[in-house]
């Protein structure tokens, strides 16, 4: 008993074990869905070295001084702006997208190495003594900091990545404590920006909400004057960047409002994953035994659909039990980022928290139908090498601020 | 504790919340797909990834009495288009070859709109062999557009049948709607005469095939192997009573004649043949009908759809002479021995001509002279109750019951009704014509060859029936159809004196004597119906041989004068197809060779 209270004073099982589970089924779902696969079979073994490297990752990580990831903040950010440009001039496209890199034989995402970065730099601003985050100034530079990635994740365009970093951003500027006003301005271009791409009609009653909202703050009609200019500023960008955006992603986002509307074309994939899940029922059809996974109704499910096979072959109680471990993950590095006396580091876990909550939403959300199709993989289940490398080296910072949590006064 | 700042318990407590609420969410819209909504999900899912393929069943063949196939199943090409992979841009070049108006294919696909469009749409079908040959050459530049070789009807006997067979057609969306268990869209089914009556019969059993497609739909393998997969199962074939010699010598007869024939077996009320004229070629209703041709029938002032076997109503002019005949001597109103004086016409408030002056005679001889003034006389001897009852008796004016498609009534007037037109003094008058088989009263052909059959067998037949029974499918086994017996309950001696008057019609110095034959005794009775609109309609029923009959004939002619001299000898025709077989077989000797031989084709490329 003392050698367990030992363990868990310096090592979160309950961060670990979620996580390893998580990875099993992930393991489980690749395999079942790539088993009778032509080209993909081999995917399995690949994960599972790639599981192997990335918990070693994992440990080193937790193991390393807390001090180094202040040390590597700025250099990692900056070299991840770096491969970010780099992949837009000599990067891979898959599916409509330019952001891969290679690396010898091996894929590289540089916009998964940019999170951590960015969590980092925007972290380690923050935590600076005389940054005030209710000035004008700060805010823009935080803002600054984390919107570079994301305009160059846009030009790739990788739009779910780019929600990452927004929920990234958000979360950090409310975990440093803006006010509500504060936080109004920041979320409300957002606001307005997606409005305008429902239509003119949203767009002008976005507007609308806005002049309402700022009334209701009372502040000085130039200020609030300013502020409406951002927001219908915002508006014009994102109809910019919705004209930006590869056909591909512009079909996603329509078939969103509409799968029905071209059911063998973009709104394919969400009409598919739902049947798949849906009649898993909930038992589900059985491990292997998925109609929906063994013929390859949904491409390349074992990226962004693996919750179609969880769901599809282990039914309601898999897919439940999946959430669950989630839900005990996140809440536990809520724990360790409330519960961190360094600011930096508190910071930081949370921005981790923002990471794999967005992904998680966006990507469970789109199978269920309740977010657009936007491809962005389920942390530690979907296949993928550099995304399960930086969830662990991630994860390795929370355990790392956990088992440190004691060392600063 | 810090309380509003940086991490702050309100900030972790709101961050907490949006996980729990999210978590919430996704768990509730989760429940609500897999339990709550699973069925319908589950449902989409199987008929997602195994996808049933219909095999359409090989429709029953039609066998005459002597087991030749009268309709038969054949090959031939069909052109489909799968509109997923189709260019529209071929239109042009495909309605050119396909020799069909432009726009013709858009139509097609259009219609089929409501369909998924990897499903092949039937564009034409019974394609010739030149333009599968060209489709052949050129499927590299015809992306979405293939043949296939489906089952049609043919008709190998070179017989018509038109109106008696029908022909199929594709389903209508109101028959589909209200038969959506066996039928699907695109399926053929009997619209009407054999085709339509007989359908349950020969449709058969549908077979599918479960193949597993993936998300292209592409097959990727059999359902368990094939183990789940459904046969189809042939449809019955179908043993009719049409003789094929009968039929096939009406149908010549009838060349250039508007008409109708119906020839039974009086003992069985097997109908050996029935044609209605003009016909068409049913041939032209196995493919996709053209629309040149459907205009044509149906604007056709000839009227070649109407079936004018069951449908025509006529008067029935002297025939019916022996109805009367039957009422009066089965009533006991007169018997052989009483006579009547023609002078060349009857009187009864007004003048009534006979066609000649016959002097004295009994009912035999006035039915061999078919002396109007006898029968004028008769009438009122009989009264217009019993001269209605007897009518009905012999099934006039209701439906026989034949076993195809639509059929008239006809009309036997009554005392009742010239009482509602002319009240209770209606001028008695109007009987004498009545007397002749004119005026109002109207008959089909297929009941007049009813009543001939029921002369011809003594009062006793069964109901008119084209289709005898079936041979089943599974046993080969011959299962026959029941039919109502018929007996209207009158002296065979009754009949035994009106049949020596109809022999002596054609036998004696009668009205039919042209028809006269060494090799069999043919007894029969002219007619002639008054046409206000023309050409008198030329009758003629008869049955043979005369001491025992075996078949019994009714034959109408339209618009072109005496029965004798147009009606009798079809009827003659049709009796000698029929009862001296082995001398008209030899004629057709070749021809059966070479209609076997297409059998056999048939047959193979069926299996």
């Amino acid at each position: 008993m003392r050698i367990d209270y030992k363990l868990q004073d310096k090592f979160d099982l309950g961060i670990f074990i979620p996580c390893l589970l998580l990875f099993g089924i992930g393991l489980a779902a690749i395999y079942s869905s790539t088993v009778h696969h032509p080209t993909a079979s081999g995917n399995f073994d690949r994960q599972l070295i790639w599981g192997i490297a990335a918990f070693i990752v994992f440990f080193v990580t937790y193991s390393i001084p807390i001090s180094s990831f202040r040390v590597m903040a700025i250099p990692l950010y900056l070299l991840s702006l770096g491969l970010l440009m780099a992949v837009l001039v000599m990067g891979r496209q898959i599916s409509g997208a330019k952001s891969w890199l290679d690396l010898g034989s091996v894929g590289f995402q540089p916009s998964e190495m940019a999170k951590i970065g960015t969590i980092l730099v925007v972290a380690s601003f923050l935590s600076r003594s005389n940054t005030n985050i209710e000035s004008f100034k700060d805010i823009v530079i935080t803002l600054i900091i984390g919107l570079v990635p994301v305009g160059l994740i846009l030009l790739e365009p990788d739009m779910g990545t780019a929600l990452v970093f927004i929920g990234i951003i958000i979360t950090m500027i409310f975990w440093k404590g803006i006010s509500l006003f504060g936080l109004f301005i920041v979320l409300s271009p957002g606001f307005v920006a997606i409005s305008s791409l429902f239509g003119v009609y949203y767009f002008v009653a976005s507007l609308v909400i806005i002049s309402v909202a700022l009334f209701v703050f009372k502040k000085d009609i130039f200020f609030s004057g300013s502020i409406f200019a951002l927001n219908l500023g915002a508006g014009f960008f994102a109809d910019y960047v919705y004209n930006v955006l590869s056909p591909h992603q512009q079909n996603r986002i329509k078939s969103f409002i509409d799968p029905m509307a071209d059911p063998l074309g973009a709104g394919y994939n969400a009409i598919q994953a739902r049947v798949a899940i849906g009649s898993g029922g909930f038992w589900g059809k059985g491990f292997l035994a998925g109609n929906q996974t063994q013929l390859q109704f949904i491409p390349e499910q074992w990226t962004d659909f693996i919750y179609c096979v969880i769901g599809e072959e282990l039914g309601f109680i898999g897919s439940f039990i999946t959430l669950i471990l989630f839900l005990v993950l996140f809440l536990k590095i809520l724990k360790v980022a409330s519960s961190s006396k360094d600011e930096f580091l508190s910071l930081v876990s949370v921005g981790i928290l923002a990471v794999y909550f967005v992904h998680l939403m966006v990507n469970i959300g789109m199978t269920v139908g309740i977010m657009p199709v936007i491809g962005i993989p389920l942390p530690f289940v979907s296949y993928g090498g550099s995304s399960l490398m930086v969830n662990m080296f991630m994860l390795g910072i929370v355990a790392n601020v956990y088992r440190t949590r004691k060392n600063y006064t | 504790m810090r309380t509003s700042g940086f991490g702050s318990i309100q900030r972790k407590s709101i961050i907490f919340f949006i996980i729990a609420g999210s978590f919430a969410l996704l768990a509730f819209r989760l429940f609500q797909m897999q339990i709550i909504n699973h069925e319908e999900y589950d449902e989409k899912s199987a008929s997602n990834s195994i996808k049933a393929i219909e095999q359409t069943p090989l429709r029953g063949v039609f066998l005459d009495r002597n087991g030749e196939v009268i309709v038969s199943n054949i090959p031939a090409y069909t052109l489909r288009i799968i509109p997923a992979d189709y260019d529209r841009k071929l239109n042009r070049i495909l309605e050119n070859v396909l020799d069909v108006d432009s726009g013709y294919i858009n139509r097609i696909l259009y219609n089929n709109k409501i369909y998924s469009k990897y499903i092949p749409v039937r564009i034409k079908r019974g394609i010739d062999f030149k333009t599968v040959s060209w489709l052949e050459e050129n499927s590299e530049f015809l992306p979405g557009v293939d043949y296939i070789v489906e089952m049609q009807r043919g008709y190998p006997d070179g017989i018509m049948g038109s109106h008696m067979f029908g022909y199929t057609k594709e389903i209508s969306p109101e028959q589909l709607q209200k038969e959506n268990e066996y039928y699907e869209p695109g399926d053929y089914v009997g619209n009407n005469g054999i085709e339509k009556a007989y359908e349950k019969y020969l449709r058969g059993e549908k077979g599918y095939n479960y193949i597993l497609v993936d998300s292209r739909r592409k097959e990727i393998g059999r359902f368990k192997n094939g183990d789940a997969d459904l046969a189809s199962v042939k449809g019955n074939d179908l043993v009719l009573g049409i003789d094929a010699d009968v039929q096939r010598a009406g149908e010549e007869a009838f060349k250039g004649y508007r008409g109708a024939f119906v020839a039974i077996e009086p003992k069985t009320g097997e109908v050996l043949g029935l044609g209605s004229f003009p016909d068409y070629d049913l041939n032209a209703f196995s493919y996709v009908t053209s629309r040149e041709f459907l205009n044509k029938l149906y604007s056709d002032e000839d009227k070649p759809l109407f079936n004018r076997a069951t449908m025509s109503m006529k008067p029935p002019g002297s025939t019916f002479k022996i109805m009367e005949a039957v009422a009066a001597l089965n009533l006991g109103v007169i018997n052989t021995s009483y006579t009547y004086y023609c002078g060349g016409g009857f009187t009864y408030g007004r003048f009534f001509k006979c066609d000649g002056v016959h002097g004295s005679m009994n009912v035999i001889h006035a039915i061999e002279k078919s002396c109007n003034t006898f029968f004028y006389n008769l009438i009122y001897k009989i009264g217009i109750d019993n001269w209605h009852n007897y009518a009905l008796k012999f099934g006039f004016a209701q439906k026989t019951g034949i076993d195809i498609g639509e059929e008239s009534k006809g009309f036997i007037p009554s005392a009742k009704y010239y009482e509602k037109i002319y009240g209770p003094n209606w001028p008695r008058s109007i009987m004498a014509s009545l007397g002749i088989g004119q005026g109002e009263v109207s008959i089909t052909p297929v009941q007049l060859a009813k009543y001939v059959s029921l002369i011809a067998n003594d009062g006793v037949t069964y109901t008119p029936h084209i289709v005898k029974g079936y041979l089943d499918n599974k046993t080969k086994d011959f299962i026959p159809f029941k039919f109502e017996k018929i007996d209207i309950g009158v002296d065979k001696k009754v009949f035994d004196i009106v049949k020596e008057g109809m022999f002596l019609v054609v036998n004696g110095s009668g009205t039919a004597g042209r028809i006269r034959s060494k090799d069999i005794q043919i007894a029969g009775k002219t007619g002639t119906a008054q046409n206000p609109h023309g050409k008198d309609h030329a009758l003629f029923i008869g049955f043979a041989p005369f001491d025992n009959p075996q078949i019994a004939v009714a034959v109408v002619v339209e618009n072109v004068g005496f029965g004798a001299t147009y009606a009798a000898p079809i009827a003659k025709k049709l009796i000698e197809a029929y009862l001296l077989k082995d001398k008209t077989k030899k004629d057709e000797q070749n021809k059966y060779e070479q209609k076997l031989h297409q059998n056999i084709i048939g047959a193979s490329l069926a299996n």
